[in-house]
């Protein structure tokens, strides 16, 4: 059982306040949830795409396996270049595979935040196979589950996380992290009109213990999706007031306004503010790619010379 | 009552208590041995045993709403026990009774138990608190039976001290003083016998029965009581409020009767007796009506079921189940209308607006207790002939009434009766009726004189109507089709007795049910097929489109006419059916009342489309319904369609097969790529190697690295370049035998002889070069061996060899053997994109007239669209290579397909499924929801066809900023790439074959752009409207339409903006002419002219009018400007504008005459040409902008358009598909 503070550090890591979590204070290094705090912690700067504080946070002799594969994951996300990379991927393949080994030191949960730091670094490389071998599709790890899921839908294969869902059901209670998955499904399946995932991220707004602007975020595109795009408009520009030049909430902005929320021009500007700012964000390479591919295929049509009185 | 249908029979110990489940086919029975059955009597299986009591069990009740059974037994306790099957065990006992339990019963609204006892008291528990709450005392010997009445607070009891006694228990209800506690809980000891007394007294006492009465109980309506005695007689008492008397006895059972019942619904008495009879009374006559007699065994006890006409009866070694009357209504169908007879009554239900009216009375035809069995209907005289079973079986013909009167017509008044079993219209004006005693069918006029007599062949049971002049026989063991005129046998099947026959709606067809099988025969027998069930088939009916609807007793099924079958739903009731139409089942109840039942059809019409190569229907099917699955696929494998099921499948492995048994190596090819494993590769070698496509066996054999045939193939096909490469293979594999094999193969003598040198095979090595006349290099060989010739003197010499491989005749490398074109596979083109022309439904036979209606309305855009395929097909062919493949997903739909194969391998190996983009693609025909799916090639396509626009280039910031709208990225996980989230028009809908993209433009927003645009033309900003209309014609071809409405709305708003962009343009060239070549007035003036023609909105029509004028003063046309002066006044402009307008008529009136000369005829109506700017004359020839309607002079066809600058002028187009 976790302590109280412990609990609450998860909620806001998962939750998405990585903020909030990256100005902890660390507890002594004596208490037991030092390590997991600072697991944590380091994750959170990870998520905010700040490798390098997470790197300094970790200690340099550590034994724990589980802030060796944090650090690996660190260096992974701030690796410049493929070679440097790829020796990050190793590390973190070896540590894999030491917590396999029958002899292996460590707790479950160390062991358990391995496998996910691994298998997160490994879906950003582009290895689902290899994410899903690591996280293990049996595991019972809730936080691996979460991972597992999120591969899932996005290889489009939501009757498989639904299955891992509902696996999960079994044994995981009604954790928060299982309700996140449940409403992460939701988001992608649309089952119900978004229903249960408007009413999740609307909940866990109304959640006293934190705030975070990724749940404003969150409920932002779950109202793009439900087509409410005014209310959407409003959830992403709080958002935003609260984390300036967040790519995802800018993004969900950029589609917002392009679905009538503000003026067409207006949409156009925004959007090549953000394909500037933020060119390695999904959207933007998307759009990028759609845009070479329209240069090809218009390119198949044969236009006619002009039709004027001279011809 | 000449029938009693036992519907189900038990052997086992005396039973001495039974009772019916109220809603589902159960029936308790109490046991001597001490043992509770549950039987279901319709499947006939012991569902459960409750043996807890010791000693027989007498009493037993099921709970009218609740799932409880009670029981009471010898072992004096009442038992009350859970019904529920997950939980079948005893709640709590009762106990308080000092002797043998008889009779228990549940309280129809209060939670009250009633039991009697041979303690001579009759108690009242309460099952809540599991008390005793009232002893009714009184009885002075053993008490046999208690029962509530069904509505008032009264019991009447039955004892053996020879009296009926009812009780007021009224008081009971007002507040039981047991309930407050002071009587004292479970007050079971004698003392407390007074205070119960208080509130519960002895209303009436019936003295009359000469010995022990055995059962009494109250009429479900009347204030009757029936009561059963010893003295074998049962006596029907009745009472008031003040008294209760005796009315009447019935004697006839000859020893003591144990139980007598009112029948729940009918004027009748049931009753059973030791004598081992059951016997059924007439309540009004006190007559006996029929008797049903057993040979073993003593009757002891019977239960009517509350709802249904069903009875039960305990005897000595088990217990029947039996009804007293056939179900099953006469009925017969006449077009829209079902004639058929409910209580006596012949009916007319019409199946369209469903009114229902009584239009002949036969209560005088036959017993009144049985209904009659058939009903044959003759439309052409509106006569009926109804057969009854009574009397040893007549029939009546009568006229039906043209509508209803007031007074319902009775059946006797002109009724023509006669004796006969069947009885059945043959024709217009004859019916035959069969007497089976004399098997004797005569044939009659409608004056009932007989005016044929026929024997028949076989001995029959029963006629059926055979077709024109025909009739069908049924006899024990086969149905014969016989013909009337020439009086003999045209056709026998072998079949179990028929019982019913339906015809199909257009007569083709006929289906021959027996009690288990349907046969399905065409109309001379010639062909049938055969249909088994093992539960009974009640009844059935013909789908319009040939298919076999009918159901038994608990199904509702179809049956193709070769013979498939399946379960279309479950019925809780058997159900008559009468007419299937649509989706709509038409049934008459049990209790023949018409009824509707709505099912899906899609399976048999799949199946039925199926058979008749109907693709286009399957495919609609496919489209617009969620059904198939993996059973379809199996279905469509299984009757070897191989091809189609390849559309359906996703599996890869099962495509795989599929592939391969229906040959198309193409998908094989594709699917084994994915699969990559050996065998799978040498299979699809094997199937290439049949037909003949050697490119994919080298490519298979490749894979699987073998060699040796490689080799072979190549060898066979004649590729010596690639036996060449070959040989380098297999030197660098290092294996000898295949490099000799290939040099063998390619006739590569030298290369022979080095491999036999490298391996060691001197002899040969030297053989080979001597008789290949390389004696240099034999001479080598031989020194490398450390011989000489000398030493090799002993070898015989031998000829020059011959071998060589054989000459290539006709080099076939590149040539695979020719297979029959599949041309383009329906599906194939169906499938591919977009082009599923709206789902047109086909025009099903059976679809209801409203749904075709409904479709109607798809007006002509869809079909238009049809036509336009039809005639151009090469050019859909741009996107047939879009795989069929691609298409199964929206079959599966739902996920259970892909569930159930991927169980094994939840894991590691999930193979990404579809993306919802391609669902879009799929779900879309239209271009922009491929422009949001990113299907940029597709949706160019769609517009290029639609709109033949052809000026693509201009979309794209239209493209790209649809496609960025339509999706939304989000990790909820940390760290992770962000998911792509679709967003969707219709989020309420989740179902993968439905969904589609946002509509990132609205209609509305483009209107308003246009409005914008119109502002622009009033504040002169010409260049600005002339951007903004372009603006806005591209964006309409990006808005998704969803109705009828919308569609006219677009065209209109496409219409608007063309006629403003072509004044705008025409201004603009003015203003440019007046501005370059200042001299061309003409041309000035001409433009000016034309624009006040182009269809403006008022105030912009007065704009273009005002400069006209003053443009056409100027050059003193004073006539011309007249005439537009006199336009701008039926424009009602404002008073300064008017008066302006007056002064320039009255010019033109002093002046009438034009100084220029200019070619403007505004008496003709005229388009202008968009390109030229000068008038197309009504009548004149002019090619048209597919996309804008803007016309142009012939010579432009071809070319792009100016004024929008999207589309090819004059291209064809199919117009905007109407999918919604």
């Amino acid at each position: 059982m976790d302590s109280s503070e412990l609990y609450h550090i998860k909620q806001q890591f998962v939750l998405g306040a990585y903020k909030t979590l990256t100005q902890l204070t660390l507890p002594d290094p004596s208490s037991p949830d030092y390590t997991s705090t600072l697991l944590y912690k380091a994750r959170a700067y990870i998520a905010l795409h700040d490798a390098k504080s997470a790197l300094q946070l970790m200690p340099e002799d550590t034994e724990d396996v589980s802030l060796k594969s944090a650090a690996s994951l660190a260096r992974y996300v701030a690796a410049a270049d493929a070679t440097e990379k790829e020796a990050a991927l190793e590390e973190l393949r070896d540590l894999s595979v030491e917590i396999e080994g029958d002899e292996s030191e460590g707790s479950e949960r160390e062991k358990a935040a391995v496998r996910v730091l691994a298998g997160t670094a490994f879906v950003q490389a582009g290895e689902i196979e290899e994410a899903l071998e690591t996280l293990g599709t049996d595991t019972e790890d809730l936080e691996a589950v979460a991972l597992i899921v999120q591969i899932y839908l996005s290889i489009n294969r939501p009757d498989l996380a639904k299955k891992q869902f509902d696996r999960s059901k079994r044994w995981a209670e009604d954790d928060l992290l299982l309700q996140l998955i449940e409403s992460t499904i939701g988001l992608v399946t649309g089952k119900d009109g978004y229903s249960n995932t408007s009413s999740f991220y609307t909940e866990q707004l109304g959640n006293p213990s934190l705030s975070s602007p990724h749940l404003l975020t969150a409920r932002g595109v779950t109202r793009i999706l439900r087509n409410e795009i005014t209310e959407a408009k409003s959830d992403l520009e709080e958002s935003l007031q609260q984390q300036k030049g967040n790519s995802e909430a800018e993004a969900a902005y950029v589609v917002a306004a392009g679905l009538g929320a503000t003026k067409p021009l207006e949409a156009e500007e925004l959007w090549t503010r953000f394909a500037a700012e933020h060119p390695t964000h999904p959207l933007v390479e998307n759009v990028n790619q759609k845009a070479a591919a329209f240069d090809e295929f218009a390119a198949k049509f044969t236009v006619p010379p002009l039709a004027t009185a001279s011809a | 009552m000449s029938v009693m249908l036992t519907k189900f029979e038990s052997k086992s110990n005396r039973v001495k208590g039974l009772a019916f489940h109220p809603t589902q086919p159960l029936l308790a029975a109490a046991l001597h041995n001490g043992s509770v059955q549950l039987w279901n009597y319709r499947m006939g299986v012991l569902v459960d045993r409750f043996e807890e009591h010791e000693g027989p069990v007498r009493g037993v009740a099921i709970h009218p709403s609740r799932a409880l059974l009670v029981t009471g037994g010898d072992d004096y306790k009442i038992k009350v026990w859970d019904l529920r099957p997950q939980n079948r065990r005893c709640l709590f006992t009762l106990s308080g009774h000092l002797d043998y339990v008889r009779t228990v019963q549940f309280h129809h609204e209060m939670p009250w138990i009633l039991s009697c006892s041979d303690d001579q008291t009759i108690r009242i528990w309460n099952s809540t608190s599991r008390q005793c709450i009232a002893v009714l005392t009184g009885h002075s010997h053993y008490v046999m039976s208690a029962q509530f009445h069904p509505k008032e607070d009264l019991v009447v009891s039955a004892s053996m001290d020879q009296t009926v006694r009812v009780w007021d228990i009224s008081g009971l209800r007002k507040g039981s003083p047991n309930a407050s506690g002071s009587g004292g809980p479970g007050g079971s000891g004698p003392g407390n016998f007074e205070t119960f007394d208080t509130f519960s007294t002895v209303k009436y006492v019936l003295e009359g029965h000469d010995r022990g009465v055995n059962y009494a109980m109250f009429h479900p309506t009347l204030p009757l009581i029936i009561s059963a005695a010893d003295d074998r007689v049962i006596k029907i008492w009745r009472m008031s409020e003040t008294k209760a008397w005796e009315v009447d006895s019935c004697r006839g059972h000859f020893n003591n009767v144990s139980s007598a019942l009112f029948h729940p619904k009918h004027e009748l008495i049931v009753s059973c007796g030791e004598d081992k009879t059951v016997r059924v009374w007439d309540l009004a006559k006190r007559t006996a009506i029929q008797t049903f007699r057993r040979e073993q065994d003593r009757f002891w006890v019977l239960a009517a079921h509350p709802n249904l006409n069903l009875f039960a009866a305990g005897h000595d070694s088990g217990l029947i189940v039996f009804k007293l009357e056939r179900e099953r209504p006469a009925f017969s169908v006449h077009q829209d209308t079902l004639y058929y007879v409910r209580d006596k009554y012949v009916r007319a239900y019409d199946f369209n607006n469903g009114s229902d009216i009584g239009l002949l009375s036969v209560r005088k035809f036959g017993s009144p207790y049985v209904p009659p069995r058939t009903l044959s209907f003759n439309p052409a005289e509106r006569g009926v002939i109804l057969t009854i079973s009574s009397d040893n079986g007549i029939f009546e013909l009568t006229k039906l009434p043209e509508q209803a009167q007031g007074e319902v017509k009775d059946s006797s008044v002109d009724g023509k009766k006669g004796s006969g079993q069947s009885a059945i219209f043959v024709a217009r004006n004859r019916f035959a009726v069969l007497n089976k005693t004399t098997q004797l069918i005569e044939v009659r006029d409608l004056s009932n004189s007989v005016v044929k007599s026929i024997k028949p062949p076989v001995q029959t049971n029963e006629l059926f109507y055979g077709g024109t002049a025909c009739l069908i026989l049924s006899s024990t063991t086969s149905v014969v089709l016989y013909d009337i005129q020439q009086q003999k046998t045209i056709a026998e099947i072998n079949s179990p007795p028929v019982k019913y026959v339906v015809w199909s709606g257009d007569g083709a067809l006929v289906a021959l049910m027996s009690k288990h099988t349907i046969t399905i025969a065409n109309k001379n027998f010639s062909t049938h097929s055969l249909i088994h069930e093992t539960i009974r088939i009640k009844s059935g009916a013909w789908d319009d489109s040939g298919v076999f609807i009918y159901s038994t007793l608990n199904h509702v099924k179809y049956c193709l006419s070769q013979g498939d079958h399946g379960v279309i739903c479950t019925l809780d009731n058997p159900v008559y059916l009468t007419r299937v139409k649509g989706k709509t089942v038409y049934c008459l109840d049990r209790s023949a009342r018409p009824r509707t039942i709505t099912f899906d059809p899609t399976e048999y019409r799949f199946k039925l489309a199926l058979l008749k190569n109907n693709y286009e229907e399957m495919l609609y099917i496919i489209r617009t319904s969620t059904l198939l699955g993996q059973s379809i696929i199996a279905y469509l494998q299984q009757k070897g369609f191989p091809e189609i099921a390849l559309h359906f499948v996703q599996d890869t492995n099962t495509r795989f097969e599929l592939a391969i048994e229906c040959g198309n190596l193409d998908v094989a090819m594709e699917t084994a790529k994915t699969i990559n494993r050996p065998e799978c590769w040498s299979r699809l070698a094997q199937q290439a190697l049949k037909q003949g496509n050697h490119k994919i066996v080298e490519k298979a054999y490749q894979q699987t690295k073998n060699f040796d045939k490689l080799s072979f193939l190549y060898l066979a096909t004649g590729s010596t370049d690639k036996l060449s490469k070959m040989q380098k293979i297999a030197e660098a594999r290092g294996d000898p035998m295949s490099r000799f094999h290939n040099s063998l193969y390619a006739g590569d003598v030298e290369g022979r002889i080095s491999v036999l040198r490298d391996v060691g095979l001197h002899p040969l090595a030297y053989l080979t070069a001597k008789t290949n006349g390389l004696d240099d290099l034999a001479a080598e060989i031989l020194e490398a061996a450390g011989l000489s010739e000398a030493d090799i003197d002993d070898v015989p010499t031998f000829g020059a060899s011959s071998l060589k491989p054989p000459p290539i005749i006709t080099p076939t490398a590149d040539l695979i053997w020719p297979s029959v074109s599949t041309g383009e596979n329906f599906f194939d083109r169906a499938l591919a994109s977009g082009s599923l022309e709206g789902g047109v439904e086909p025009a099903y036979v059976n679809g209801d007239a409203t749904a075709a209606g409904a479709h109607h309305a798809l007006d002509a855009w869809a079909r238009e669209e049809e036509i336009h395929d039809e005639i151009d097909p090469e050019e859909g062919g741009w996107e047939l290579d879009a795989d069929g493949a691609e298409f199964e997903a929206a079959v599966e739909g739902e996920e259970a397909a892909v569930v159930e194969e991927e169980d094994t391998e939840l894991g590691a190996g999930a193979t990404p499924g579809i993306n919802e983009t391609e669902l879009w693609v799929r779900n879309s025909p239209l271009a922009a929801d491929h422009v949001a799916a990113g299907s940029f090639d597709t949706a160019m396509q769609l517009l290029n066809r639609q709109l033949g626009i052809v000026n693509l280039a201009l979309l794209k910031p239209l493209f790209l900023s649809i496609y960025r709208s339509s999706h939304t990225y989000l990790s909820p996980v940390a760290s992770l790439p962000p998911l792509m989230l679709h967003v969707r028009r219709n989020p309420t809908e989740s179902s993968p074959s439905r969904i589609l993209p946002v509509a990132a433009r609205s209609l509305q927003s483009i209107r308003s752009e246009l409005a914008e645009g119109y502002r622009f033309v009033s504040g002169n900003k010409l260049a600005d409207a002339q951007t903004t209309f372009r603006s806005v014609l591209q964006a309409l071809l990006l808005v998704v339409l969803s109705s009828d409405d919308e569609a006219k709305q677009w065209r209109e708003t496409v219409t608007n903006a063309r006629e403003y962009l072509l004044g705008v343009s025409i201004e603009l060239e003015r203003r440019r002419v007046a501005e370059e070549e200042p001299e061309n007035v003409q041309r000035n003036l001409e433009l000016a002219a034309y624009f006040t023609q182009c269809r403006l909105q008022a105030a912009h029509l007065q704009i273009a009018l005002r400069s006209a004028i003053s443009a056409f003063a100027k050059a003193n046309n004073q006539a011309h400007a007249a005439r537009f002066a006199r336009r701008l006044l039926e424009l009602n402009p404002d008073p300064k504008i008017v008066a302006q307008a007056r002064q320039r008529i009255a010019a033109g009136e002093r002046n009438p005459r034009n100084a220029i000369e200019i070619s403007y005829d505004e008496f003709t109506p005229f388009e202008i040409c968009a390109a030229t700017y000068t008038p197309i004359y009504k009548g004149s020839p002019s090619v048209h902008c597919p996309f804008t309607d803007a016309s142009y002079l012939p010579q432009y066809k071809g070319n792009l358009d100016p004024l929008a600058q999207l589309a090819e002028i004059g291209a064809a187009a199919s117009g905007l598909p109407a999918p919604w």
